[in-house]
């Protein structure tokens, strides 16, 4: 392919790679704050959902343009494929962290169990925001080797995830019946808490798309 | 909202990006006829300096009458009748007071097929700087045969057979033999007629890089019947059908949003 075609590339990888960096930047202050049991800090974190979206329609932009011009074909066709499916995802991600920052913001308070929540809630974070750091190394680094290690790292992580919400589903729903007075903020909490696991969700199928970046196979996000 | 901030910045990047460009031929209402038959209608076309400019369009269309419009080489045929304005650096190429040698000396070309001379590689590319005494034979024709080859990146491969003939290289080093041929004469414009169209695809891709690398220092016009390759390299694409320019633009539009229902309709393969 020509050096202007590699260019290209590198542009919009970077590009995605930034796009990933803004929104993991969200979820690590996020994590920060409850593990610093600092509930007051997420009120100055704030996911740029305007800035997410337009540089997402920019990267998409750029890759119909490359695709119109330089017609790529097998293992960079799918490159150009899945990256246009991970802008998605992406934001996708982004709004996921806004959605459980606010929703964990306005129904965490004193009369909650708040050891318990915090106690399930940290390493489910932690858990999701893993996923995500190990797909948008991923994207940096394309090795064939490091992109099936890191895919099945990222599928433990979304395992992980999985368990852990389905022991808090458990958790809150016992909490739920000894105080069904607070049974709405509890609820609400777990609706934030199930926006984390989607973040995983998010950050395996990018994986997915990686993979098959890489290594070919069938379109499955 | 989004939208509107995306399309000001580039619509302000674009403002900036023409507020550079330097026309470098600009044709006026340009007509030819072979005979009765009209072959060119009116075109009226800015071409930019150090830009790829490749002319699209389905067989007969006109381009490559067009091409060569632009070296006065349909002077060669008698049949044929040119109206109109050729003007390269705020001179009109078709005034009597200027001479077809020094235009062509001006604006080089490059064949579909590779057509080098029965000489040894480096005759091919000395030979017209010495006929125009560019450079007089020794270490300074020495000198300009090497610069040319390392500029058509053909040096490595040729170095240690300067005297061999032209024509026992590949079709795609004897192609850029012609480009080295070319350039030799330090031209202003290249003008490239299907230059790909009788390689294989590595050299194809030798090419086009080497296009690539030559628009820093020469501005190309060349005809491609392979949309792709007019989609790699070229900064502008216009598209000709039946002897008119129907759209010039940048490539980007061009393949991406043309703005006439003819243009989109070839690029998609839809006539032609």
């Amino acid at each position: 392919m020509l050096k202007t075609y590699e260019q290209k590339v590198e542009t919009i990888t970077e590009a995605i790679c930034e796009l990933g960096r803004l929104v993991l930047d969200s979820n690590k202050k996020a994590l920060d704050a409850l593990k610093n049991n600092n509930i007051e800090a997420l009120n100055d974190i704030t996911v740029p959902s305007k800035k997410l979206t337009i540089k997402s329609n920019e990267i998409d932009n750029l890759i119909v343009t490359t695709l119109a011009l330089y017609s790529p074909e097998a293992r960079d066709l799918r490159q150009m494929v899945a990256y246009l499916k991970i802008t998605n995802e992406l934001i996708r991600a982004g709004s996921n962290t806004k959605t459980f920052i606010k929703g964990f913001r306005r129904s965490y308070s004193e009369d909650i169990n708040t050891a318990a929540i915090l106690e399930y809630v940290i390493p489910l974070l932690k858990a999701s925001t893993q996923a995500l750091s190990i797909t948008i190394s991923m994207i940096e680094n394309n090795d064939v080797q490091t992109i099936e290690e890191n895919y099945n790292r990222v599928l433990v992580e979304e395992s992980k995830t999985d368990d852990l919400y389905s022991m808090i589903e458990k958790n809150i729903l016992k909490l739920i019946s000894k105080h069904l007075e607070l049974s709405k903020d509890y609820f609400d909490l777990l609706s934030s808490f199930r926006r984390l696991e989607k973040i995983a969700d998010r950050a395996s199928s990018i994986a997915n798309l990686l993979l098959f970046a890489n290594l070919g196979g069938e379109l499955n996000s | 909202m989004n939208q509107e901030i995306i399309e000001k910045t580039k619509n302000k990047s674009k403002d900036e990006a023409n507020k550079n460009l330097i026309t470098k031929v600009n044709v006026n209402k340009l007509n030819l006829w072979y005979g009765d038959n009209q072959a060119l209608h009116d075109i009226n076309i800015d071409i930019h300096e150090h830009k790829i400019t490749a002319l699209i369009g389905p067989s007969g269309c006109g381009k490559s009458t067009f091409l060569r419009c632009l070296n006065r080489m349909n002077d060669l045929i008698s049949a044929v009748k040119i109206k109109g304005e050729v003007i390269i650096d705020k001179k009109n190429i078709y005034d009597k007071d200027i001479d077809e040698v020094s235009v062509r000396k001006k604006i080089g070309m490059v064949f579909q097929q590779p057509n080098p001379f029965p000489k040894s590689i480096y005759d091919n590319v000395a030979y017209a700087a010495l006929k125009h005494s560019l450079v007089k034979k020794g270490s300074a024709c020495d000198e300009l045969v090497e610069k040319s080859l390392r500029d058509s990146g053909l040096w490595n491969e040729v170095k240690d057979k300067l005297n061999h003939p032209g024509t026992s290289l590949s079709g795609g080093q004897q192609q850029r033999l012609c480009i080295a041929r070319t350039i030799a004469i330090q031209p202003e414009v290249i003008l490239m007629d299907e230059p790909t169209s009788a390689l294989d695809p590595i050299s194809t891709e030798k090419i086009e890089a080497l296009m690539l690398e030559l628009k820093q220092k020469y501005t190309i016009i060349t005809v491609t019947h392979n949309m792709q390759q007019a989609a790699r390299v070229a900064d502008y694409t216009a598209f000709f059908h039946l002897g008119e320019l129907i759209e010039y633009d940048e490539t980007e539009n061009v393949f991406i949003n043309p703005k006439l229902k003819k243009t989109e309709d070839y690029i998609t393969g839809r006539f032609g």
